[in-house]
């Protein structure tokens, strides 16, 4: 019983103590980010409801016109963006995302837009290409910024360096669950069949349906990365939360364990040194 | 007068919600008047004043970028930036307006910093236009 000293189990004890604190610290730190996050993903919803709904809309509703960025391209050049966190103990959420647009990357010819710290060190370790764009930092990456990756986007696209762009990141779906998701940006598809007479559309479009959709598909892009920033964010502050929750929650079984250990090892000790007292006066 | 219901959405949130008589905004190919019993349209937005008639009162905003749809009677405004009057911050306008006419007058600057300093001055002649409308009425 008293094969482990005391004093070894109470430094454990004592370094448990410092991890829990700085767990239970950041658990808060996240949870205050969290709720700002939150807020944000809510406020913007609508606006992408919207414009994503009226986006198709245009591309369903109207047969007579053609634009750059409608229909499938021969091409196999692929431009993905990867949105991650840009610190790590965030539970799974760096790692989800990146799986997943690592097995999306497969057998493509592939060019990364990384956002996040993290994102941008997993591809520069695996070597794969990655456009230099100087949106390494998450945090601080802002409306305005969205609207200028996807104008470039739109650029690069026009002028056929790429194909295909796809999106990587994470959708917040409750505090508790937060999936990664990857989707196709551009080209821009149909997604309803041919059937005459419905698809006759009697929206009037100023000045006329290739430009409304030439002019909208920049705007749309923009805020569908700002959308999937947010996002993102909540998604990482969420993960952090709950992972920052269970390892506290770790940390204090430890330390209930090791201070029962710690008890037994002194009642041992104690325990001894009167049996070697009576044992000496006798 | 007849009403229709009009919402403005941006990133940002939703900036008016509920019914309106009037909508005169800015499109890229000139000022509307929006009314009840508009046909469906879609019109990309340019940089302009927005005008909002609503209950008698008119309210004056600053509206960037994004679009305007009327689907079966229903208005959609879903703006890239959209301030009104008394929201707009007329300081940081002016400043920005400075900022764009110090690259404009730099004979070294390329020409991506003189379109982005272009575009600068215009939206922040249109935030301290707008902003100034407040004091007619």
């Amino acid at each position: 019983m008293a094969g482990v000293s005391t004093k070894e189990i109470k430094n454990r004890i004592r370094s448990m103590e410092s991890t829990r604190q700085i767990t239970k610290a950041m658990e808060m730190v996240a949870a205050s980010k969290l709720r700002k996050a939150q807020e944000q993903v809510l406020s913007s919803r609508p606006y992408f409801e919207m414009l994503y709904s009226t986006m198709n809309d245009i591309v369903d509703s109207t047969r007579d016109f053609s634009s750059p960025y409608l229909g499938q391209r021969k091409g196999n050049k692929t431009l993905h963006i990867v949105i991650a966190g840009d610190r790590g103990l965030a539970g799974g959420y760096n790692s989800n995302v990146l799986k997943l647009a690592m097995s999306e990357m497969a057998e493509q010819e592939v060019t990364t837009l990384p956002i996040g710290k993290k994102a941008a060190e997993f591809f520069k370790y695996k070597e794969i290409a990655s456009l230099e764009m100087n949106y390494a930092d998450a945090a601080s990456v802002t409306l305005g910024d969205c609207f200028s990756i996807a104008k470039e986007i739109c650029k690069l696209f026009r002028n056929r360096s790429f194909d295909r762009v796809y999106l990587s990141y994470t959708n917040f779906v409750t505090v508790l669950s937060q999936e990664p998701a990857c989707i196709r940006l551009l080209p821009l598809l149909r997604t309803k069949t041919e059937r005459d007479g419905k698809m006759q559309s009697d929206v009037v479009y100023e000045p006329d349906e290739a430009t409304v959709f030439d002019a909208i598909v920049p705007e749309y892009l923009g805020g569908v990365l700002y959308g999937a920033l947010c996002e993102s964010r909540a998604s990482e502050q969420a993960a952090r939360r709950t992972a920052m929750d269970s390892a506290t929650k770790n940390a204090d079984e430890m330390i209930d364990d090791l201070s029962l250990r710690f008890n037994r090892a002194r009642q041992a000790a104690i325990t001894q040194e009167i049996t070697e007292i009576v044992a000496g006066s006798q | 007068m007849n009403t229709f219901p009009l919402r403005i959405v941006t990133p940002d949130g939703v900036r008016f919600d509920g019914d309106a008589e009037e909508l005169i905004v800015r499109t890229t190919s000139g000022d509307i008047g929006i009314m009840a019993g508009h046909i469906n349209y879609v019109a990309p937005l340019g940089m302009g004043q927005a005008t909002v008639l609503a209950e008698g009162n008119k309210r004056y905003g600053a509206c960037i970028g994004g679009m305007v749809s009327v689907v079966d009677g229903a208005v959609t405004l879903v703006a890239t930036t959209f301030e009104w009057s008394e929201d707009i911050d007329i300081d940081r306008a002016n400043a920005s307006k400075k900022r764009g006419e110090e690259v404009l007058s730099d004979k070294n600057a390329s020409d991506a910093d003189i379109m982005l300093a272009k575009a600068r001055i215009k939206r922040a002649l249109v935030r301290s236009g707008v902003a100034g409308q407040r004091k007619l009425y």
